[in-house]
């Protein structure tokens, strides 16, 4: 496979903040990278380099061939965009939003109909497409962004926390799309999210934090690399069983978590029974699970995803 | 070319979708016309016919004044409509454009017609009122004004247009425009004449393009054939530069020249938007 995106010792310095930290990664024509991290990791500040809609304070970006800081047209041309905030012109209807960006993006003139068409039944908004959208909801302005996005057949499609704000079921309604997408025009996909499982779709992902990227490889690996399985535990008197785990269970990894108590061991099987009898206070709670990539992050980071950085 | 017509057609279908700008902009001027053109005909006429010698003529100030309040409405309204970027900016739709591949110049001349073209319509609206003044002018010359209209447009977009670009909120360009918009009205002649200032006025007077602008208005829309020389002076129709009669041609050349720098500097601008 060849690099569709690569960016060698990317920096971006704000005033006061450097958000992005001399990253290094490349993208694979066709698979859907995922850029996952909690807010203000600079994954938008990322994006948005790589759209050449911000200057990189160094380093230089690829994109199907296009160096960024010097072929801004081509580049431009090659890819489509979903910001993280809303971009439509609500005073305008769903289908001259679409025309609009047809022309922009010269889209050649007897096709535009068609391709309108085609996006509007790909996001499910052919009825509502006289419609201003100003009186679309949250979730139908965010597919006809992913619909305006895909006019021009982009190479490269970045999606900027493409279902923030939205309720559970459009969500995953949202996903369908993006998926069914990829499997029909086969484009590659770069995507930010800070929900866990949205980067599970990913072939590829990097974690990043605090304006680096920690970890880079597909969700599967990510997790096995933590290896074996995760017990959490809650018990009558944290306290007390913590000690006892300390003096006597030698094999597992433990941290805590408010009021659960996570041992990581290499196998639950011939674990979990001696450590029942071992442990003398009752316990309350007891759950075994495989690594998600929140406990990637962790691993990572000592903090979970949700958690901001303590100074 | 196509990136231009779609950012003008779009600036274009706002506006007459938009009512209430489409008819709220008409107030200002009609205010205007009431206080000088009604209430303060009288005095001004006095005033600025007090030089001429008896019987040298007719002089109405309403017809004087008439092409500088269409002149003044082309103004506010380029200006004003050259806001729609830092709208745009403001409700993310620069963002669309701004990614996509048109090219920066595309973008600026795209958004100057579309404000040049709103205001010029604005302009034309006002002629509906020239029967309600009990004014004739003659419709040839109606007509043959309107280019100028436009281009006037053009120049006082490009330069409303530079500041939407550097400025990013709508009240730090309404601050900002408003310090700029009544000396421009001032010192033009559009609503006296402006021939003898003093020399540091007369220097603003002079790179002023609404000066021009409103001179050539004038000029095509006021019978001047028939016109004694005194009363040319009286009405300011004498504009002067380093001693010298201008003629339409070279301020209209004068106009296109500014247009021209101020597009390209709001071309510069918006290359350096971003990256
Ligand atoms: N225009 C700006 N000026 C100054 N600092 C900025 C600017 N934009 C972003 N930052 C800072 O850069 C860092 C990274 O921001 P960025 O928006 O890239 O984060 P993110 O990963 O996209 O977060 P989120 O999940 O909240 O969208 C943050 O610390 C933020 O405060
Ligand atoms: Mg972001």
């Amino acid at each position: 496979m060849e690099s569709i995106i690569s960016v060698h010792n990317l920096t971006k310095s704000y005033k006061n903040v450097e958000a992005v930290k001399g990253i290094n990664f490349e993208v694979e024509e066709g698979e859907i990278f995922g850029f996952l991290g909690p807010n203000g990791a600079g994954k938008s500040t990322t994006i948005n380099m790589i759209c050449t809609m911000l200057k990189p304070t160094s380093g230089n970006i690829v994109i199907n061939g296009y160096d960024v800081s010097k072929d801004k047209d081509a580049v431009r041309g090659s890819i489509g965009i979903i910001f993280q905030e809303n971009t439509l012109d609500e005073k305008l209807t769903a289908h001259e939003n679409l025309m609009l960006h047809c022309r922009f993006y010269n889209v050649p003139k007897d096709k535009r109909e068609e391709r309108i068409q085609e996006v509007l039944e790909i996001v499910d908004l052919v009825e509502e497409k006289s419609q201003r959208v100003e009186t679309f909801s949250g979730g139908m302005k965010r597919r006809l962004e992913i619909a305006r996005g895909l006019l021009h057949y982009p190479k490269v499609l970045f999606l900027d926390e493409p279902t923030v704000g939205l309720d559970p079921q459009t969500r995953a309604h949202l996903w369908e799309y993006i998926l069914r997408l990829k499997e029909k025009e086969g484009i590659t996909m770069f995507l930010t999210t800070h929900y866990l499982d949205e980067a599970e779709i990913s072939d590829r992902v990097a974690i990043m934090d605090q304006g680096d990227i920690i970890a880079i490889d597909s969700p599967t690996a990510l997790k096995d690399q933590l290896g074996g399985d995760i017990i959490e535990l809650s018990t009558e008197d944290n306290e007390q069983a913590l000690k006892e785990i300390h003096e006597k269970v030698k094999e597992a990894e433990v941290t805590v978590d408010e009021d659960t108590i996570h041992l990581k061991v290499a196998s639950s099987d011939a674990f979990i029974s001696s450590f029942i009898k071992t442990l003398n206070i009752p316990i309350t709670r007891l759950n075994i699970r495989k690594p998600t990539l929140n406990d990637v992050f962790l691993a990572f980071t000592g903090r979970k995803i949700g958690e901001t950085v303590k100074e | 070319m196509e990136g231009i017509i779609a950012i003008w057609q779009r600036d274009l279908l706002k506006f007459f979708r938009d009512k209430a700008r489409l008819f709220g902009s008409f107030t200002m001027p009609i205010l205007f016309l009431l206080i000088f053109g009604g209430g303060m005909s009288g005095s001004m006429e006095t005033m600025m016919a007090g030089s001429m010698p008896e019987g040298a003529g007719e002089f109405n100030y309403v017809e004087f004044v008439f092409p500088g309040i269409v002149a003044m409405t082309l103004l506010m309204t380029s200006i004003f409509s050259a806001m729609s970027v830092i709208e745009d900016k403001d409700f993310g739709y620069m963002k669309e454009i701004m990614v996509s591949p048109i090219s920066r110049v595309s973008i600026a001349v795209g958004k100057m017609l579309g404000s040049a073209t709103i205001a010029t319509i604005q302009g034309i609206m006002l002629f509906l009122l020239i029967p309600l003044l009990g004014l004739s002018y003659d419709i040839m010359a109606l007509i043959q004004v309107i280019p100028f209209m436009f281009l006037l447009g053009c120049a006082l977009s490009s330069l409303g247009l530079l500041f939407s670009s550097l400025i990013n909120s709508t009240q730090g360009f309404q601050l900002t425009v408003q310090i700029l918009v009544m000396p421009m009205i001032f010192l033009s002649g559009a609503l006296f004449p402006v021939s003898n200032m003093p020399a540091w006025m007369d220097f603003i007077v002079k790179i002023n393009p609404v000066t021009y602008g409103v001179d050539v208005m004038k000029k095509v829309m006021v019978d001047i054939e028939n016109m004694s020389s005194t009363v040319m002076d009286a009405m300011g129709l004498n504009l002067t530069l380093f001693g010298r009669q201008l003629t339409i041609f070279e301020e209209v050349i004068f106009i296109v020249i500014f247009a021209f720098i101020l597009v390209f500097l709001a071309t510069v601008s918006f290359k350096r938007a971003n990256a």
